[in-house]
């Protein structure tokens, strides 16, 4: 079982408090946490206890006086027993000690000058009545408290009660006791007033003896005095007492000079203990910056401010002064961190806010505002160089592909995605040229899918002003409303007006700069050509350029993303005018550029006909009109985006001039498509042999086995005969005229194009004009041999009107003709049939024409040329009666008015002989004719 | 509880440690006590321990009180030298000086004490350090001879002689209290004239 504690050693054992004790004994506790109680003269001196070991305690005393034991408590042996005392005193330093610590002396009291309080009747343990105070029960005071609220059973206290002293401590004696005890007590009072005289009379002798003693003392003086030379004896004595007083003074003017340097230095050490915040503050205010607690800087800085701002006292003075110097340079750190970019906005705010609460002179604010948008200008301007420095790093590349811009924009556009779509099938030329390709593909791969460097640019600064700019506003919003800081709220107000159009001034320059160089990129032509505008906002190398087109709905997007993300800021109208109209301006150019483009890749059409025709239930026509639909049509889709106008922005066709150029493209767009097939119909041939063997001489020699397929499909095996080509050049003529354009025209018209009706007038006529020729021409090919071989067929054998045999059936020159119609109508059927008809009611025109001027040249006819006119005009208007138009009637009536009338009967009955038998031999040759209208009737 | 009266009918010999600053008042005291060496050196004020011990068979009470042996206390020697009933006078075998010494406090001891034949042993310590003896024990025995006291050679880091030097100060302490109390004349005498002294008032002129 533990034992309890025992003290048995204390070392020391006395000591003023605070006095460090080494508690020695038994079973003082197992370990530090058994410990549980320590009291040195009944004071808890457990705080600053520190358990050593079972036997070994160190602790310091607390405030104890006198005797006590020291009682050791542990939770496993309980409450201690001692067998040693330890005394507490309290001990005073005087003036001549020397001292460790500092001692208030404001506290000492001089008990030197205060009297005794001796004067107390009785003193302590010792009764005034007296009886022995021992041995009997006391009353307890707290009920006599109660009794006696204001009263105190002490007899030298000065609300004594005797009523309170006398139940205390005499509450069990006798009223014989107490008599006698009131007796003893007036003895005692009388013995006290009597006291002085008793003491005279039992000592009489001696007073005698000591007044006789002082007046010989007086006689001897008086004696000495008068017979001692120089001067009195108490001048004597009063030199003699200065002396000493003076070497007193000597003496002691060393320790009293100490005392006073000590008390200097105290209260030296009392004023830095009181002021030690301001004398520390430099230091900690290095500490705390080199921390980063600013705020705890700031506090300090105000508490410093208001207390020692107005301060007359020179050390605080300096002390202040050098707060105010490490202030001022940690102000203009906090200053140049804020002018340090890029920075978030909140810590921009927060090292404003600090620099107001530290009373930064200015308006830090401000300057960070302008500081900003400088370096914002810097950096758009910045990102301009770099990208210019890059673009010219690669010229060479750009060059190169510059020379063949034609016809690669919209293959590579990077919003089609996919560029296989756009190739034929037959246009290979490219695919076709290994050498070429294994040569260059790798850069020019490397060159087509890298995004040029302008629009590279274009994204980059939008990126830089994007993500920059809305921190200027905000902190300008922030500025402006006040909630940057508190308490500069009102003072903003005032400064509003000025600051906001400053401001505004600011922000426009951001826009105007951003949108300047973006003219300069992609719009160089619209800035003011003064040159040194020119080299700030950068020169482009030009050799790209052409290649952009493609390019620019993306620009036309980042610019308007861009403009209606700086809208949505709420920015002042006139801020955003720039960035609006560039915004405008690109839309503007974009569209005329792809429409441009558009024009030039149309006309690029004609190399990449094929001649292969293919025919629906319509009529025939090569793939040509549907690439030129799908060129349009894709064109309308790319520019959709770009046409169409969003909330913020004004219609992109605004502008009269806009209108009418833009309408002037479209048409110009529409009407290349005439003029490729114009180009396509009217190719020479030598053309087109050039062509070929252009493309043939490129052909590597190792390439020749497997070229023979190719050969095949080689253009010039495929570009057909003048006639053929005139025919499918006329049919694809009339589809995109009939079919495409309206087509085109609806789309147009529903992508808000202007002045869409003045396009399809224009591109209609056009193509009209263009069907025209065309038509006129291949009539001219094919009419001119049939009305030509007419004449020389109807004279053939010396053949006379007014001469000659009895008819025996239509002449040979009829199925001539006839057989070169069905050509022509084969040839023509064979691609479009719609065509059939026009064409050959076209040619009996001109055939029933040249009959007309051949039976008018007939003077004189017999009663068998007559006949055999009539049969013959007959049969013609009977074979082709299905393709007879009122001119041909007509001529073929004037014809037959001309021939003489067949009057007899047997005439008659002849001539429809010869009729039916012209119609039995020549059947299938008509039926040709007839399976047409079938045809056209099922149709 | 039955622990408490005990203490009272339980002889209590006081007995000092005097001794210049040093010597291993305080390495003797808690070696008696508490078996344990202290090495490092922490002038002492003044120190008071008590323990239980069983003297020849009696169990009896040792207050030790252990004084500070710089020169800065003596001033205040007189007052703890009162109380003593015996004294260890300790010197260091290895510090001539403290040696000298040792006659200063045997004629304070006597001063105060009136008593020439007080309990007092002549106490030679580290002993262990006889490599660096300054004070031979010819020297030392016959300043105890003079003296009339006996002369023991401690240490009180191997603890030589240590319970002896304690136990033959004790035996002479009870010793001494039987003599006075068998016959009561000179120490007696004393006593009654101190009481006398008590009891009659001061008078104040």
């Amino acid at each position: 079982m533990p034992k309890e504690p025992k003290v048995t050693g204390l070392s020391p054992n006395e000591g003023p408090p605070g006095t460090k004790v080494t508690i020695r004994g038994e079973n003082l506790g197992t370990g530090a946490t058994d410990l549980t109680g320590l009291t040195i003269c009944g004071v808890n001196c457990l705080l600053t206890a520190e358990w050593v070991s079972p036997s070994k305690i160190t602790c310091k005393t607390g405030l104890c006086k006198g005797k006590g034991e020291v009682i050791v408590t542990t939770r496993s042996g309980g409450l201690g027993t001692c067998t040693v005392t330890f005394r507490g005193y309290v001990m005073q330093t005087g003036p001549l000690e020397e001292s460790a610590v500092w001692i208030d002396e404001s506290t000492t009291t001089d008990k030197r000058g205060r009297s005794k309080s001796s004067s107390a009747l009785f003193r302590k343990n010792e009764d005034p009545l007296g009886m022995s105070m021992e041995g009997k029960g006391k009353f307890p005071i707290d009920q006599l408290e109660e009794m006696f609220p204001e009263g105190s059973g002490d007899p030298s206290n000065d609300k004594f009660l005797s009523e309170w002293f006398l139940i205390e401590n005499h509450h069990h004696t006798s009223f014989e006791d107490l008599k006698s005890g009131l007796s003893y007590l007036k003895r005692k009072s009388s013995q006290r007033s009597e006291g002085p005289l008793a003491f005279m009379k039992g000592n009489l002798t001696s007073i005698m003896d000591c007044q006789d003693a002082l007046a010989a003392m007086h006689q001897d003086l008086l004696k000495d005095e008068s017979t001692s030379e120089g001067g009195s004896i108490t001048e004597k004595l009063e030199s003699l007492l200065n002396k000493a007083n003076d070497s007193a003074n000597a003496m002691y003017q060393d320790v009293l000079g100490r005392k006073d340097k000590a008390d200097a230095t105290r209260n030296a050490l009392n004023v830095l203990q009181r002021f030690r915040f301001l004398f520390s503050l430099p230091g900690s205010i290095e500490r705390n910056i080199q921390n980063g607690d600013y705020d705890i800087v700031i506090n300090d800085y105000a508490k410093a401010k208001s207390l020692f701002a107005d301060t007359e006292v020179q050390v605080f003075k300096r002390v202040y002064l050098e707060v105010e110097k490490q202030i001022e340079a940690f102000r203009g750190q906090l200053t140049e961190k804020l002018m340090q970019l890029p920075s978030s906005l909140d810590e921009q705010s927060k090292l404003i806010r600090y620099l107001m609460d530290l009373g930064a002179p200015g308006d830090p604010a401000w300057d960070c505002l302008v500081n900003q948008q400088k370096w914002l200008l810097q950096l758009l301007l910045d990102c301009k160089e770099e990208h210019i420095k890059q673009a010219q790093s690669a010229p060479s590349v750009a060059g190169s592909e510059g020379d063949t811009p034609s016809h690669t924009p919209l293959k590579y556009r990077p919003s089609v995605g996919t560029p296989g779509s756009v190739f034929t099938p037959g246009r290979s030329s490219v695919k076709r040229m290994p050498s070429f390709g294994s040569t260059q593909s790798p850069d020019q791969a490397g060159w087509k899918f890298k995004t040029p460097q302008r629009v590279q640019f274009v994204d980059d600064l939008t990126d830089v002003l994007l993500e920059n700019f809305p921190d200027l506003w905000k902190l300008w919003e922030g500025y402006s409303t006040g909630s940057l800081l508190n308490e500069t709220a009102e003072k903003a107000d005032v400064a509003n007006q000025e600051k906001e159009t400053q401001f505004k001034k600011m922000v426009e320059e951001v826009m105007a700069v951003y949108s300047k160089l973006l003219r300069a990129a992609f719009l160089p032509e619209s800035l003011s050509s003064s040159p040194e505008e020119r080299i700030k906002y950068g020169v482009w190398p030009e050799g790209k350029y052409d290649n952009m087109a493609h390019w620019l709905p993306q620009f036309v997007r980042t610019i308007r993303s861009c403009y209606g993300t700086l809208s949505g800021m709420n920015l002042p109208d006139e801020t955003t005018h720039d960035v609006r109209d560039v915004a405008q301006d690109t839309r503007v150019h974009c569209v005329t550029t792809l429409l441009q483009q558009a024009t030039e890749d149309v006309k690029a059409l004609n190399d990449r006909e094929t001649w292969t025709v293919e025919r629906d239930d319509r009529g025939g026509i090569t793939t040509l009109p549907l690439l030129f639909e799908n060129i349009i049509t894709e064109l309308i889709q790319h520019l959709k985006e770009v046409v169409q106008s969003r909330a913020e922005e004004s219609e992109i066709f605004r502008g009269a001039d806009t209108r009418i150029k833009v309408s002037k493209l479209c048409e110009d767009m529409l009407s290349a498509f005439s003029v490729t097939m114009d180009q396509l119909a009217f190719r020479t041939d030598t053309e087109a042999e050039t062509t070929c063997i252009a493309s043939d001489s490129l052909l590597p020699t190792s390439q020749q086995p497997s070229s023979g397929h190719d050969e095949l499909t080689s253009p010039s095996e495929h570009i057909p005969p003048l006639e053929r080509r005139l025919v499918i050049v006329l049919s694809n003529c009339s589809h995109t005229r009939e079919k495409v354009l309206p087509k085109l025209i609806d789309l147009l018209e529903k992508n808000g194009y202007p002045e869409v009706q003045k396009v399809q007038k224009g591109s209609q006529s056009c193509f009209s004009g263009l069907d025209e020729k065309l038509f006129d021409a291949y009539l001219e090919q094919k009419a001119d041999p049939l009305v030509g071989a007419l004449e020389p067929g109807v004279y053939a054998g010396y053949f006379m009107w007014n001469d000659c045999l009895p008819p025996r059936g239509v002449r040979n020159y009829v199925k001539e003709a006839l057989m070169n119609l069905i050509a022509v109508h084969a040839e023509v059927f064979s691609i479009s049939p719609l065509l059939v008809e026009r064409v050959l009611s076209r040619l009996l025109q001109a055939l029933a024409e040249e009959m007309l001027r051949l039976m008018e040249c007939v003077t004189d006819w017999s009663r068998d040329g007559a006949i055999q006119a009539r049969l013959e005009l007959c049969a013609l208007q009977d074979a082709l009666a299905l393709y007879k138009t009122p001119e041909s009637s007509k001529s073929f009536h004037d014809a037959l008015q001309i021939v003489p009338p067949v009057t007899s009967a047997a005439d008659r009955k002849n001539l429809e002989e010869l009729m039916n038998k012209f119609k039995s031999n020549m059947q299938l040759q008509l039926t040709c004719f007839r399976s047409d209208s079938l045809k056209r009737t099922l149709v | 509880m039955a622990s408490k009266p005990k203490p009272l009918q339980m002889a209590l010999h006081k007995v000092i440690m005097v001794g210049s600053g040093g010597v291993g008042k305080s390495a003797l005291t808690l070696q008696f006590m508490y078996d344990e060496f202290v090495e490092d050196y922490e002038p002492t004020k003044a120190d008071s321990y008590r323990k239980k011990v069983v003297l020849d068979g009696e169990e009896v009470q040792i207050d030790i009180l252990d004084t500070a042996g710089q020169e800065d206390y003596a001033a205040i020697r007189d007052n703890y030298f009162r109380s003593g009933e015996g004294f260890l006078c300790v010197f260091s075998i290895t510090e001539q000086e403290s040696f000298a010494a040792t006659a200063d406090f045997r004629e304070q001891i006597l001063r105060v004490k009136n008593d020439e034949n007080i309990p007092f042993l002549l106490v030679g310590n580290k002993c262990d350090l006889f490599d660096k003896r300054q004070v031979t024990i010819e020297t030392a025995t016959a300043k105890a001879g003079e003296w009339n006291v006996p002369y023991v050679e401690t240490s009180a880091k191997t603890r030589q002689n240590v319970d002896k030097v304690f136990f033959d100060l004790m035996c002479e302490i009870r010793d001494r209290k039987k003599e006075e109390t068998a016959k009561p004349d000179g120490k007696k005498n004393k006593k009654t004239k101190k009481e006398g002294k008590r009891k009659k008032k001061c008078v104040i002129l």
